[in-house]
C-alpha cells in the first residue's frame, strides 16, 4: 500500500485546491516575462539616467507606495491598469496619452478603444512592454518586486496609485496631474470635487437615516459594503448611517440581518442587462423584505456604473446622485 | 447489536426522525439574527393553527420567507447528497466515492454554467434549463468516468477511479472557467456555482428537492438489497439473480438526477456524500438496508449543522456553505485513506 502515498498526497492537494476556489489560477506572476525583460535592459535604462539630472523639464514625484520616480519630461505614453486611473487621465484631458489600459477599464466609453492588457492577478508584463509606454500606472494589489524590477529594466517607470479614501483620490489626481504636466487641471479637478462634497455636506441634514449598500444581489449571494469603503465615507457625508458599518470592506451578509436592521434607503450597484426584472424590482419582490422602510417607500437607488465603488473623480457624481435621491425625495 | 433483522425497526426510524427534527428546529431558532425561542415557537404555532403573526412581525418576516425555506433546502440537499454518496460507495465498492471525488458535481456545475452562459431555459420553469443540463452533464460525467476507469483498470480499483474523478473534475472546472471567460457580463451569475450557497432559497426550491428525493431517493432506498450484493462483488450480484446492467443504470440515473437537482439549486457543496455515510457506517454497519436510511437522515443533520456554522460563525457575515463542508470533508478524506492504509 505504500506506493499509494504519493497519489494520495497529490490527490489531496488537488482536491483542496479545487475545494478552496473555483478559479485555480494562482496570484503569483509567471516567471517567464521576468527573464525576458531582464535580457533587454541596458539601452533604455542608460539614456534615462543621463537625462534626469540635466533636463529642466524633469519631474519628480513620490507615488502612493512611497517610491520616488523621476521623469525627464511629462509622460506622453501611459499604460493604466486600474479603471479609476483611466478615469482620472480622461478627467484631466490626458486620455490621448493612454496606449494601453487594464481589461476592466470601461469609463468613459472612448477608453474601450485603447488596447487592453490583462490586469490584477493576471498582469502580463510582456503585453505591457510591447506597448512601449514611459509610465505604467497600477495599484499595489497585484504587483511584486520582481515585476517592478522587470518593468524598470525595460525602461518603464512604475507609478503606484492606490487610493483607499477620498483624500487618497485627491492625492492620486495630484500625482497623475504632476506626471502628465497637468498640475493646474489636477488642482481644478480636486477643487471641483471638494466643492461638490462640501455642498453636500452643508446641505445634508443630521437626522440619522440608515442606508444599505448592496454590492451583490441575493441570487449570487448577498454582499454589502461596510465601513472603510467609499460608500461608507459618502454616506457619512450625507448624514446617513450605513447599517453594515460593523463590517470592514465588502462582505457576504445574511438576508436576516438586512430585514432586522431595516434600512431607510437601499443602494444597489447591480448591473441590469435589459432582461427580467430590474434590480429595483428584484429587491422589492424579495420575500420577507416587505416591511423594510426603504422597500415600503420605494427608496431604492441603482448606481450601476461604479459611481460609488471606484476611487476616481466620479465619486463626486455618485455622491451627488445619492444626495439628490435621499434629499430630493424628502422634499417631494 | 442484535442481528435479528436486516433493516431498521420503526423505533429506529422514529429516533432518527426525532433527532433530525430537533436539529431542524435548532437551525430554525438559531441564525444570523437571534430570535427569542418563544417568538420562534409562537410564529410557527400561529402558522400551523392559521392565526396571524401581527404581534411578531419582525420574527415572522425573518423566519417564514427567509430562514425556514433555507433550512428545509439545506436538509433536503444534505439528505440527497449523502444518500447518493452511500449508494455510489456501495455500487463501486469504493469508500471514497462521492459526487465531489468522482467529478459528478463538477460535471453538473459545468452543465449549469453552460445553461446560464447560453441562456438555455425552459419557458414557464425558471430553474428548468439549468437543472436539465446539470442532470444531463452529471449523468454523462458519471458514464465517462466509469467507462474510462473500466478501460484502464477493469477491477475499478479505489485509486484509479478517484484519480480519474479528480482529473475529470479539473477538466470540467477548466471548461467552466473558459466559458466564464467568454461569458462577459454574465460572469457574476456563474461564479456563484463554484462555491455552494443556499442563500435566497425558496419554498419552490424545497418542493422541487423534495419531489426529486422522494422519487429518486426512493429508487435508491428500494435497491438496498442489490447494493448489498454489489458491495460483495458484481459476480456475486449476478449469481444471486440481480439484473446487473439494468440495476446499475437505474442507480446511476437516480444518482445523477439527485446530484443534478442539488447542484442546480445550491451550487457545488462538496464532500457531504463522503463524510456522512462514512461516519454512519461505524454505527449501522455496512448493510445498505440500514446504511441508506441512516445516510438520508444523517446527511440532513450534517448539512444543517454545517449551514448553521456558515450562518452564525462570523455573523453578520456569512460563509459559503461549501467552505465548511470541504474543510470537514478533506479531513475525513485523509482519515479514511489513513485507515485504509493501516489495515
Amino acid at each position: 500500500m505504500k506506493k499509494f502515498m504519493p497519489y494520495v498526497l497529490s490527490l489531496l492537494a488537488a482536491l483542496l485546491l479545487m475545494a478552496c476556489s473555483g478559479k485555480a489560477s494562482s496570484p503569483q506572476e509567471e516567471p517567464a516575462p521576468t527573464g525576458e525583460a531582464a535580457a533587454q535592459p541596458e539601452t533604455s535604462g542608460e539614456t534615462q539616467a543621463s537625462h534626469t539630472e540635466s533636463s529642466p523639464t524633469s519631474i519628480t514625484v513620490t507615488d502612493m507606495s512611497g517610491r520616488e520616480i523621476t521623469l525627464t519630461e511629462p509622460a506622453t505614453r501611459i499604460v493604466a491598469l486600474t479603471a479609476s486611473d483611466c478615469e482620472i487621465l480622461y478627467a484631466l484631458g490626458a486620455g490621448d496619452t493612454l496606449v494601453g489600459r487594464g481589461e476592466y477599464c470601461d469609463w468613459p466609453s472612448q477608453v474601450t478603444e485603447v488596447p487592453s492588457v490583462q490586469s490584477g492577478a493576471d498582469t502580463n508584463i510582456e503585453q505591457i512592454i510591447a506597448l512601449n509606454p514611459q509610465v505604467l500606472l497600477m495599484s499595489t494589489m497585484a504587483q511584486t518586486q520582481e515585476q517592478i524590477a522587470a518593468l524598470e529594466n525595460a525602461g518603464i517607470q512604475v507609478v503606484v496609485s492606490d487610493a483607499q479614501d477620498i483624500a487618497g483620490v485627491y492625492e492620486a489626481i495630484t500625482l497623475i496631474g504632476t506626471l502628465m504636466g497637468k498640475t493646474q487641471e489636477a488642482d481644478a479637478l480636486v477643487a471641483d470635487m471638494q466643492a461638490t462634497f462640501g455642498n453636500i455636506q452643508t446641505e445634508a441634514s443630521g437626522d440619522k437615516k440608515t442606508v444599505y449598500f448592496e454590492v451583490s444581489p441575493l441570487e449570487y449571494g448577498l454582499w454589502a459594503g461596510g465601513s472603510d469603503t467609499f460608500m461608507d465615507e459618502i454616506a457619512q457625508m450625507l448624514g446617513l448611517t450605513n447599517i453594515f458599518a460593523d463590517i470592514r470592506g465588502w462582505g457576504e451578509i445574511s438576508q436576516e440581518q438586512v430585514i432586522e436592521r431595516a434600512p431607510d434607503y437601499i443602494v444597489t450597484v447591480t448591473m441590469y442587462f435589459g432582461e427580467g426584472p430590474t434590480p429595483e424590482e428584484e429587491i422589492s419582490s424579495r420575500e420577507g423584505w416587505e416591511n423594510i422602510p426603504a422597500i415600503q417607500k420605494g427608496r431604492i437607488l441603482n448606481l450601476q456604473n461604479n459611481e460609488l465603488s471606484r476611487p476616481g473623480p466620479r465619486l463626486a457624481e455618485g455622491a451627488q446622485m445619492l444626495f439628490d435621491f435621499v434629499y430630493g425625495q424628502d422634499a417631494a | 447489536m442484535k442481528k435479528t433483522r436486516e433493516g431498521f425497526r420503526p423505533l429506529n426510524y422514529l429516533i432518527l426522525a426525532a433527532i433530525t427534527l430537533a436539529i431542524l428546529l435548532l437551525c430554525v431558532c438559531v441564525g444570523s439574527v437571534m430570535l427569542p425561542l418563544q417568538d420562534t415557537v409562537a410564529v410557527l404555532w400561529n402558522v400551523i393553527t392559521g392565526a396571524g403573526n401581527q404581534e411578531y412581525e419582525l420574527a415572522a418576516n425573518i423566519l417564514l420567507p427567509v430562514r425556514l425555506p433555507r433550512v428545509l433546502c439545506v436538509a433536503l440537499v444534505g439528505a440527497s447528497l449523502s444518500l447518493c454518496g452511500a449508494a455510489m460507495q456501495g455500487l463501486l465498492k469504493n469508500p471514497l466515492a462521492d459526487g465531489t471525488t468522482l467529478g459528478v458535481s463538477s460535471g453538473a456545475s459545468l452543465g449549469a454554467v453552460l445553461a446560464i452562459a447560453f441562456g438555455f431555459s425552459l419557458p414557464g420553469f425558471p430553474l428548468g434549463g439549468t437543472m436539465v443540463l446539470a442532470i444531463c452533464f452529471a449523468f454523462l460525467s458519471l458514464l465517462l468516468i466509469l467507462s474510462l476507469a473500466y478501460k484502464l483498470d477493469s477491477s475499478l480499483s479505489t485509486n484509479t477511479i478517484i484519480l480519474i474523478g479528480v482529473i475529470f473534475s479539473m477538466f470540467a472546472s477548466s471548461i467552466s472557467s473558459l466559458v466564464i471567460t467568454f461569458a462577459g457580463d454574465r460572469v457574476k451569475t456563474i461564479t456563484f456555482w463554484t462555491m455552494g450557497s443556499l442563500q435566497g432559497s425558496s419554498y419552490e426550491n424545497a418542493l422541487l428537492l423534495l419531489i426529486a428525493l422522494v422519487l429518486f431517493g426512493g429508487i435508491l432506498l428500494g435497491h438496498a438489497r442489490e447494493l448489498n450484493a454489489f458491495a460483495v462483488g458484481e459476480d456475486n450480484a449476478r449469481s444471486i439473480g440481480v439484473d446487473v446492467p439494468r440495476v446499475k443504470l437505474t442507480l446511476l440515473i437516480s444518482i445523477s438526477v439527485l446530484i443534478g437537482v442539488c447542484v442546480s439549486v445550491s451550487g457545488t457543496i462538496g464532500f457531504v456524500g463522503l463524510v456522512t455515510p462514512h461516519m454512519l457506517r461505524s454505527i449501522t454497519g455496512p448493510n445498505h438496508r440500514r446504511l441508506l436510511p441512516a445516510a438520508l437522515f444523517g446527511g440532513a443533520c450534517f448539512l444543517l449543522l454545517s449551514d448553521l456554522l456558515a450562518r452564525t460563525l462570523l455573523s453578520p457575515r456569512e460563509l459559503p456553505l461549501g467552505v465548511i463542508t470541504s474543510f470537514i470533508g478533506s479531513v475525513v478524506f485523509i482519515y479514511i485513506f489513513y485507515k485504509a492504509r493501516a489495515h
